[in-house]
């Protein structure tokens, strides 16, 4: 019976090592999960700005192609004959506005060769996307300046240098001074409307109207002037020709100033990849999009995201402390005040998009609608403050993370030793003095901790911001240098959204899926540091607590 | 500096801090009070400004379940006769209508002044006359006939009577709109009349209906021998010669009945007709010809009005005891269809005289005989409101055509109602029950808001949306709460603390990551993944776990030899190498598994066995999108509930006898449930909420069915979808509020419920 005994005793260890085995598989499951979803995502996004081999597909019918492989499918292989696997492959071969489609599959069985020439030519453009391709000729109107892939090669260089220059210096005119006066134009125009609602004897208006339109038209005049300027030096973007031959010998003259960038991929050194690589990584970071978001860099998505969190923080952290010390400093506890916790507690657990009806409803209708009505009068009906904002969106946010600072905070506070408090009053400070002076101090890492996790949740939020004021493209930062420099009530950019609208809007999936990926890894680097960052400081702020609280 | 007194009881104290006030102290006492007023004022405003949000919510949506307003405008008397049928123009400011004596009038509402007047049918007409001699025996001046059945079609602006003498007039007003400087002047004019022969014979027709479209006149009235008769009077223009051919094509059928009310469809091509017996008929109509009728019998003693509703499919039947009902024409299974009582309101006291229906939505304000009068709407099933006519014996009624007004006229003049109705469409039951729509077969839950015309019934059931989101939740809990819950219960008690310091934060990471970025990895690279490998899901819910207990076994028999670095508790290393294998594994085998066993297409394989739809974007899809985000939750929540458990329960276990494992199950797991519930709660919460993956990852079709590879719509995405393009205070946007304070209240109390488990069982650690 003994011997049963044991015997039971031992097949129950044995289950039960097994089960606990299988919640060991459970956690390794998540972890494997996070692990290959970051990867995954690091890989991908990196993968951006990569440049690899151009392939030149010579196929079975006497086609040729030339692009690069972008993915590979395997196809199941077709029940009742065979068992073998067969694929395809994905050549990006570009050249959107000669072939029509960016993107082609091929059989593996269609492909005849692949070869990787040295002479093939890599064209990042301003419209139209990629062009792969082999230099013919560089031509200004009928001369031709250099013939042959390297002699083109050579000539280019300097030449598009010089374009890449003129390009900015347009582009700088257009921001800057043409900005300008179409600024000055629509202050004008306000002015006017502002103009006719007012009070005013018929001489006195007369005399304001003349200044007005003789203003208005002087300012006219000079952007008659800048815009032919514009006109002429956009002109000369085009005055030099590229001519490139696709790989089935299609004649194509692309003009020099069009063109972003010419790699010859097949031709780079490991050391020249690199540099290409770190280019195209700041041309993401620090450029504007092109082609309706596909292309060029994210800076405005990102510059919108960074204003909005921080225009956030300005309005979440003076309101979640004072929260915070009321709740825990100055309310009597009770049940009241515990209710109260729990309620702000569940806050955080209301769905963000609940938030977002509630800043459409509150800020944008009804607080911005009446901004409009009291300050804006001449720009209606176009709302000013009466849409979706900048500073709505930040406010959205704000009520959506305070409850996470008011914890945090509430954390911070209970943590400050009662002895530290104590000493400061039996100091003869008065409770304010004390916690101004010794209480805030010490939960200072507490606020930074709400503070940081509240940043991290707002820069990760998307769903409110669709409703209360990202637009995909924002032709405007919230921020330039005419006064009052911060436009709160203009419309922005974000990462977030970004990644929804491009992925999920954009006409061309497979071409901006990479794109994505690279915004997807910002977003998740971005939002994964201030996290760290986040239990970091909540670590110190324990441990050092822990020891000081003997 | 002996400051304080040696008797310091409270008062002595307060007296030692007055009497050593200086300058300083005084302004530092000031600026403590200051301070703890601004900290109370500003912490209480900014709690109650949090909780105000639900209140603003609760405001926006309110309005959507009030009734009607309706208050009486005006009353004007009217100078001559009164009107027996109404219409009114855009803007309340003109109402036309036939008077006893058979002409059109139009009027001015503001004081009743008869701007217009014409006589329906020309006095002086003599073709009529030699057409008619019936017609001609009275002479010019006296009363020439009788028009017996009299209605008007506001939304053409079309009065048409038919008369004793076997014809049909219509009369068309025009209200055309011009703007001088900035103010808006209306002109009424009136066409001039059609006069249709419709009884050869000249004998009087009873009931009559008119269609007036662009091509011509199509008129039906029952003749005094029985018979229906269609007359269609088509007018085309050569193109090349500029002239008018004109084509009048008859019909008649037989009817062994008298009808009490005719209507015709809007579109001219079929016909409703009521008897004073309760029987009910729909003629289809092509051309002048009759098809068969379908037919019905009502109960209520008679018929005594009939009226289209907006779009022409639903026909409201007034009878003579007061009942009110709105009917359909149903398909039926053999294609053919049959006239069914979809929707019945609260009856009137007398016969239902007068039913008008509104011009924008699927309105209807009905009058009875003694003057009672309701406001009803078909798809919600509402009464708006009731109330007397303001005037005493009522001779008309008619519905403004923005539906903000209605006139009735009577003995006392003509009274204006102006009508406040923002949301008829909304009722309790047309949000959440199953609706009867019209062309819908039978009653149905369907979310279908947008609207291209007027006519168009905007469905707002919010149910196929609450399915959807708890369908989204359930799949994503099946994943998240076993690898949460057990993951969790293993990092807390079996795994090493070594590795533990890396785990919580990792899971932390987890939940940071944006959902937008879960979503688009969904959407975009999952989605269609996961069609091509789906038998390998299948695969791995086997092979895994196998993979996992041959893995635990290898390195526990290893241990004892080589594998003795490895401490106990680090088998999460080695396993997720395993699980990597195995999962490539699984997918590389999918492509065979799904040619052998499925015939080498899983989705076609399921739609062919199952009859189950798929869909790219699928549950699935979002399961493990959404599981993903909801597991480092639960994770963490659960992980706190095992680890807090007290740690001498757990040593009086072990040193009873019991081994790791029975410990767990028995004393550890059950004293950390009410942790792990809440937990689960918690993650429910984040589920339903869940806005972006949802959004990306199923084709947001509302659909109601509990396919696991099937899309859905749940309430948040539909917010975001929707809420863009739905104007302010509209029905739409306010229903959309509606939605997302049902998302605030369901998360609130599911969060608050899980709170108060958590903080029970944390009072309950503390006492053991």
């Amino acid at each position: 019976m003994n011997l049963g005994r044991d015997d039971r005793t031992r097949r129950s260890e044995r289950v039960g090592e097994s089960l606990t085995w299988l919640c060991g598989g459970a956690l390794a499951f998540n972890l494997l999960m996070i692990v290959a979803v970051i990867g995954f995502i690091g890989y991908r996004g990196l993968d951006y700005f990569w440049q690899g081999r151009v392939a030149l597909c010579r196929l079975e019918d006497g086609r040729r192609l030339l692009g690069e492989i972008s993915g590979r499918e395997e196809r199941p292989p077709t029940p009742g004959k065979t068992l073998e696997m067969t694929g395809r492959l994905q050549l990006r071969v570009g050249n959107r506005d000669v072939t029509g489609a960016g993107f082609v599959w091929i059989d593996d069985d269609q492909i005849a060769e692949i070869s990787y020439p040295e002479d093939a030519l890599l064209l990042e453009r301003l419209e139209w996307g990629h062009f792969y391709g082999r230099a013919v000729e560089l031509r200004r109107g009928d001369e031709v300046l250099a013939r042959g892939p390297d002699e083109v090669w050579r000539a280019f260089g300097p030449l598009h240098e010089e374009k890449v220059a003129r390009r900015e210096a347009i582009e700088r005119l257009e921001r800057g001074e043409i900005g300008d006066i179409n600024f000055e134009i629509e202050r004008l125009r306000l002015a006017g409307k502002r103009l006719a609602r007012r009070d005013l004897s018929p001489d006195e208006r007369a005399l304001q109207e003349a200044a007005i339109a003789h203003e208005t038209k002087e300012r006219e005049a000079q952007y008659q002037v800048l815009a032919d300027r514009l006109f002429e030096e956009r002109e000369s973007l085009a005055e030099e020709q590229l001519v490139m031959e696709t790989a089935d010998g299609e004649r194509n003259a692309i003009a020099v100033g069009e063109i972003v960038r010419a790699v010859r991929p097949n031709a780079m050194s490991l050391l020249d990849r690199a540099g290409l690589y770190l280019g195209r990584v700041r041309e993401f970071v620090w450029d504007d999009p092109r082609e309706s978001n596909t292309e060029g860099g994210i800076f405005p998505a990102i510059f919108g995201t960074v204003l909005m969190v921080f225009i956030m923080s300005i309005a979440v952290v003076p309101l979640g402390v004072l929260a915070a010390l009321y709740l825990r400093e100055y309310a009597k506890q009770g049940v009241l005040v515990r209710t109260v916790r729990i309620a702000v507690n569940n806050l955080a657990g209301v769905p963000s998009i609940v938030f977002g009806v509630f800043g459409l409803g509150f800020f944008v209708y009804l607080v911005g609608g009446s901004i409009d009505r009291l300050f804006y009068p001449d720009a209606l009906p176009t709302p000013t403050y009466g849409t979706g904002g900048i500073l709505w969106a930040s406010l959205t946010l704000a009520l959506l993370t305070v409850p996470v600072v008011i914890v945090a905070t509430e954390e911070g506070l209970a943590a400050v030793p009662r002895g530290t408090r104590e000493g400061s009053l039996a100091l003869g400070a008065t409770k304010f003095e004390t916690i101004r002076r010794v209480v805030l101090p010490a939960a200072a890492p507490g606020i930074l901790t709400g503070m940081i996790l509240a940043m991290a949740r707002a820069a990760g939020e998307v769903a409110p911001l669709m409703i209360v004021g990202m637009v995909k493209l924002a032709p405007t930062l919230p921020l330039d240098h005419h006064f009052p420099f911060v436009h709160l009530e203009r419309k922005f950019m974000h990462l977030g959204f970004h990644i929804y609208d491009v992925g999920f809007q954009s006409p061309n999936v497979e071409a901006t899926t990479p794109l994505v990926f690279a915004t997807a890894l910002l977003l998740v680097l971005v939002v994964t540091l201030m996290n760290v960052a986040a239990i970091v400081v909540r670590n110190r702020l324990r441990r050092k607590y822990a020891s000081s609280a003997i | 500096m002996s400051v304080v007194p040696e008797d310091a009881s409270p008062s002595r104290l307060v007296d030692a801090r007055r009497w050593s006030l200086n300058g300083a102290t005084a302004r530092r006492l000031r600026a403590d009070r200051i301070a703890r007023w601004t900290v109370s004022a500003g912490g209480l405003l900014i709690i109650a400004s949090i909780l105000g949000i639900l209140v603003f919510i609760l405001m926006e949506v309110w309005p959507l379940l009030s009734g009607a307003t309706v208050r009486v405008a005006r009353i004007v008397s009217l100078p001559s006769a009164s009107l027996l049928t109404l219409l009114a123009d855009e803007h309340r400011t003109f109402v036309a209508g036939l008077d006893t004596a058979g002409s059109l009038t139009v009027l001015r509402v503001e004081d009743g002044e008869i701007v217009l007047r014409q006589p329906l049918i020309p006095p002086a007409d003599p073709a009529a006359r030699s057409e008619h001699p019936s017609a001609g025996s009275a002479e010019a001046g006296a009363t020439p006939l009788t028009l017996l059945d009299l209605s008007s079609q506001p939304t053409r602006g079309i009065v048409s009577a038919s008369t004793s003498d076997g014809r049909v007039a219509i009369g068309r007003v025009r209200w055309p709109v011009t703007f001088d400087a900035q103010d808006r002047v209306t002109t009424p004019g009136i066409d001039p009349p059609v006069v249709v022969p419709l009884d050869p014979s000249g004998g009087p027709v009873a009931v009559h209906a008119v269609h007036l479209g662009e091509e011509g006149a199509t008129v039906a009235g029952q003749l005094e021998s029985g018979a229906l008769a269609v007359l269609r009077r088509s007018s085309r223009e050569n193109l090349l010669t500029g002239e008018i051919t004109e084509s009048i094509v008859r019909g008649e059928i037989p009817l062994a009945f008298r009808l009490s009310c005719l209507t015709m469809a809007p579109d001219g091509r079929r016909l409703y007709g009521g008897t004073a017996d309760g029987r009910l008929f729909a003629w289809p109509l092509s051309g002048a010809t009759l098809g068969p009728p379908e037919e019905a019998r009502t109960a209520g003693g008679g018929i005594t009005a009939l009226a289209l509703l907006i779009g022409g499919q639903a026909l409201v039947v007034g009878e003579a005891d007061g009942a009110l009902s709105v009917w359909f024409r149903v398909p039926r299974e053999d294609g053919s269809y049959a006239l069914q009582r979809i929707r019945d309101f609260p009856p009137h006291a007398a016969a239902i005289r007068w039913i008008s229906s509104s011009q924008r939505d699927k309105g209807f304000l009905a009058m009875d005989a003694r003057g009672g009068m309701g406001l009803y709407y078909s798809t919600s099933g509402r009464t708006l409101w009731t109330g007397e006519a303001p005037v005493r014996a009522p001779g008309a009624l008619a519905f403004s055509p923005k539906a903000d007004a209605a006139f009735v006229t009577g003995e006392g003049g003509l009274a204006e109602l102006s009508i406040r109705n923002p949301h008829p469409q909304v009722s309790l039951r047309a949000l959440f029950g199953r609706v009867w729509y019209e062309g819908y077969g039978s009653p149905e839950f369907v979310w279908q808001s947008s609207s291209a015309s007027d006519a168009f019934e905007p469905k707002l059931s919010l149910t196929p949306l609450l399915v959807g989101t708890l369908k989204g939740t359930l799949y994503s809990l099946i994943l998240a709460i076993p690898l949460a819950v057990f993951g969790a219960m293993y990092a807390s008690q079996f795994m090493h603390p070594a590795l533990k310091n890396y785990v919580k934060p990792t899971i932390e990471i987890m939940a940071a990551l944006p959902s937008v970025v879960l979503g688009f990895l969904a959407g975009l690279w999952l989605a269609p993944r996961l069609e091509q490998v789906l038998p390998s899901l299948l695969l791995m819910l086997l092979i895994l776990p196998a993979l996992v207990l041959l893995t635990g076994w290898a390195v526990r028999s290893l241990r004892s030899r080589i594998a003795a670095r490895l401490p106990v508790g680090m088998e999460v290393l080695p396993f997720t190498v395993s699980l990597a294998v195995g999962i490539w594994f699984c997918i590389e085998l999918s492509p065979f598994l799904e040619s052998l066993a499925f015939g080498g297409n899983f989705p076609e394989w399921l739609t062919a066995t199952t009859g189950l739809a798929y869909d790219q974007r699928n549950a699935v899809v979002v399961g493990m999108a959404m599981g993903f985000a909801v597991i480092p939750i639960i994770f963490s929540i659960s992980e706190d509930a095992f680890s807090n458990v007290p740690q001498n329960l757990v040593s009086g276990s072990l040193a009873l006898g019991a081994s790791r494992w029975q410990t767990v199950t028995r004393v550890v797991f059950p004293t950390a449930s009410p942790g792990i519930f809440s937990a689960v709660m918690i993650g429910f919460g984040r589920a339903v909420g869940e806005t972006m993956i949802v959004l990306m990852a199923t084709g947001n079709t509302p659909i109601m069915d509990w396919n696991p590879f099937n899309g859905f719509r749940t309430l948040s995405a539909n917010i975001a979808v929707e809420i863009p393009e739905a104007p302010r205070g509209d029905t739409l946007y306010r229903t959309l509020f509606l939605a997302a304070l049902l998302l605030f209240i369901l998360t609130f109390v599911v969060n608050t419920a899980a709170e108060l488990v958590r903080q029970r069982l944390r009072r309950r650690y503390a006492q053991l």
